[in-house]
């Protein structure tokens, strides 16, 4: 059997997913050796112009730059998987979509409005392009990108999960960070698969695998945190942290901000 | 006649970056290091923030970097309402930082600057004839990651670093397992220190380079409040506006920061020259050893400088794992914070050098303002100065050769350009 032909590609992002490819240690080397890495960045000098069968692509598109190389990589590419906050939802530099403007942004880092980068609001890859499979993760779970390879390379389609943290943490029996401590907790509207390692922890979920797509009831987590003390701009803040750019979330700011809102927290 | 070489794409790098020289004749007209990741507007999309949550945003900045900028950004809060954490808690931080210099440091010394020596395209093409080393390194690498995982939680972006010191305490039993694995790995980071001690390190960068570094204090680390200076001068870390005195270049990419009008070098080589007093066992003894190739005007011995801080900061993390186990581990929870309208600067080195964060916060603990120079940023300057004087000595050699010199200047940097939060322009032309 030929190996698949596979090429980790980085859009605009700290890399993390990347590096989680790497973090595999101990089945790193068995991995790569299964497949045929022809782009690899952060790990690999080669680099060559050609078709994969799979493409792993983290990053959010932020400039122009970012989308012409997205759409050759498609091209290019039999699957596209996105790997990655970045790349579903723009992560946190989205979190003033539709607040902020790009010169606005640029004034205040660079004191310069000029659009020196050609930069563009920053969206994840399906805003542009088809995407095969999204796994989420800020960053990716070492346990599931192994799982996507180990799937892929036995012709099967991964599973990603696609229900709230609440429910790794009722499976851990954790206790209730939101009931029971009344702490800002966004694990009723954020996807499982990090096994609520945050709860598990005795942290607050603050989102960081983004809100489930198309189930989103961020009203809703608003009404609760609210109910526990916590102020409007506070709550939505955290909701844009990884999800400024999902519909539920979008739209409940859209709603706030015909309201007058409060600062700070509790 | 003008002729451009272009590295359109640094590889075995974290982020996006490239090199542009021009060249008229036999003299060189210009050299830019285009950092074309896309710039993400952390110190504008942050004001509005609530103090609590700001570090989770903070440290994704950088994925390999993520315990330093978790840091500096809550020594920055930290600072900025006067919060005094515990011994336990300045210990924990302690043998966070160095399990993440031992992750980092691992990553780039064998798998991603090694292979330029050893003349492979990757450290996975390494494996036929260095498996044994191959593997060795990945377990130096995962013993690193031990550290973030059980202290931080996860090995990128972990959480349980916060404000006020650690939600859960490890367990005496899983720090332990670090010492283990660090014990296990000893020997990996000393053959770090001989290879690149052996290897011939090339010189065609030699020319002046003013050092900075933060002092520790009394032994080898990676924490302070104080700058050290190759001029000899020490100043506070609140004084890092002149220290940087960054700068928006036209026709340029990152800020570029300058101190007296030269460009500054941050990071191993800098930390390791300034703070040699300070190191102790074995790594004293290699530097002892080694201390000729150790060259403050050549920055290509820069990773020999991550190997003898690697040798270091493996015993250090055994060291803090002892001393945690001996003092017994208590239970604290976090300490109480008064948010109040001010502001404060935390600075860490992060494996590629210093990192300064500077918040302002209104009376709800609100940021109101944000500014972060990253290592890579400082660096951007001195890369530049290294590659004009390469190519000045190289310009002969060919277009091939001279390509792989540049590239094998910028990677000894360990270059973290996703760390890069200013960026200007990109100009290709």
């Amino acid at each position: 059997m030929t190996k698949p032909k596979i090429g980790v590609y980085s859009l605009t992002g700290c890399a993390g997913d990347q590096l989680m490819i790497l973090n595999l240690e101990d089945d790193l080397l068995a991995l790569l050796g299964n497949v045929e890495i022809v782009a690899f960045q952060e790990a690999s000098s080669v680099k060559k112009d050609t078709e994969v069968d799979i493409a792993l692509v983290e990053g959010s598109v932020s400039t122009k730059t970012d989308l012409e190389r997205l759409k050759d990589i498609r091209k290019k590419s039999k699957m596209l998987i996105a790997i990655g906050d970045c790349a579903i939802g723009g992560c946190v530099q989205a979190m003033r979509n539709q607040e902020t403007t790009l010169k606005e942004k640029m004034k205040k880092v660079y004191d310069k409005e000029e659009d020196y980068f050609e930069v563009l609001e920053p969206y994840g890859l399906s805003k542009y392009v088809n995407v095969d499979l999204e796994l989420p993760g800020c960053p990716i779970e070492t346990t599931e990108i192994r799982q996507v390879f180990l799937s892929l390379l036995h012709g099967d389609i991964p599973e990603i999960k696609d229900y709230p943290v609440c429910v790794e943490c009722k499976l851990n029996e954790y206790q209730c960070l939101l009931v029971d401590k009344g702490m800002p907790c966004l694990g009723p509207i954020i996807a499982a698969g990090c096994n609520a390692r945050c709860p598990g922890l005795g942290i607050d979920c603050v989102g960081c695998r983004g809100p489930i797509k198309d189930e989103t009831n961020a009203a809703e987590e608003l009404r609760t945190l609210k109910e526990k003390g916590y102020d409007e701009r506070y709550i939505e803040n955290r909701l844009r942290f990884f999800g400024a750019n999902f519909e539920g979330i979008a739209k409940l700011s859209k709603m706030l901000k015909e309201k007058t809102s409060g600062k700070g927290g509790k | 006649m003008s002729k451009e070489i272009v590295i359109e794409h640094l590889t075995r790098v974290e982020g996006h970056g490239g090199i542009e020289v021009t060249v008229e004749g036999k003299k060189v007209k210009d050299v830019k290091i285009n950092l074309f990741e896309g710039p993400r507007f952390f110190e504008s999309f942050i004001e509005g923030v609530k103090w609590d949550k700001v570090p989770d945003v903070m440290r994704r900045i950088c994925a390999i970097c993520t315990a330093a900028h978790n840091l500096a950004s809550i020594r920055a809060i930290e600072k900025a309402f006067k919060v005094e954490v515990t011994p336990q808690t300045e210990l924990l931080r302690d043998l966070l930082i160095h399990g993440e210099m031992v992750e980092s440091h691992a990553l780039h010394v064998f798998l991603l600057a090694l292979p330029d020596y050893l003349g492979y395209p990757d450290a996975v093409s390494m494996v036929d004839k260095y498996a044994k080393e191959v593997k060795a390194a990945l377990q130096l690498k995962k013993a690193g990651n031990m550290v973030h995982n059980i202290l931080g939680g996860r090995e990128v972006h972990g959480m349980n670093e916060r404000i006020g010191g650690f939600p859960t305490i490890p367990k005496e039993g899983d720090l332990l397992a670090i010492r283990k694995a660090m014990e296990n790995s000893k020997g990996t980071a000393e053959l770090a220190v001989k290879l690149f001690a052996s290897m011939g390190i090339p010189d065609f960068a030699h020319s002046d380079n003013t050092l900075m570094a933060l002092d520790p204090g009394k032994k080898f680390g990676y924490i302070g409040d104080y700058v050290l200076i190759s001029d000899g001068k020490r100043r506070k870390v609140e004084e890092y506006r002149e220290l940087t005195n960054e700068k928006v270049v036209k026709h340029s990419h990152a800020k570029h920061s300058s101190y007296n009008g030269s460009p500054i070098m941050v990071g191993a080589l800098p930390r390791v020259l300034l703070c040699n007093d300070k190191l102790y066992g074995t790594a004293k003894a290699l530097f002892k050893e080694h201390k000729g190739k150790l060259d403050p005007k050549n920055s290509l011995t820069n990773n020999l400088a991550q190997a003898i801080e690697l040798v270091h900061s493996v015993d250090r993390c055994i060291e803090d794992i002892d001393e945690l186990l001996s003092n017994g581990l208590e239970k604290e929870g976090l300490v109480k914070i008064e948010p109040r309208k001010s502001s404060g600067i935390g600075a860490v080195e992060a494996p590629r050098g210093i990192l300064y964060h500077d918040y302002s916060f209104d009376e709800n603990g609100c940021i109101t303002k944000a500014n972060v120079i990253t290592p890579t940023a400082i660096n951007c300057a001195n890369i530049e100065k290294d590659c004009r004087v390469a190519v000045g000595k190289l310009i002969t050699e060919g277009k091939k050769n001279l390509e792989a010199s540049l590239e094998l200047i910028a990677r000894a940097y360990d270059p973290c350009i996703s760390c890069s939060v200013h960026l200007v322009k990109v100009k290709f032309l």
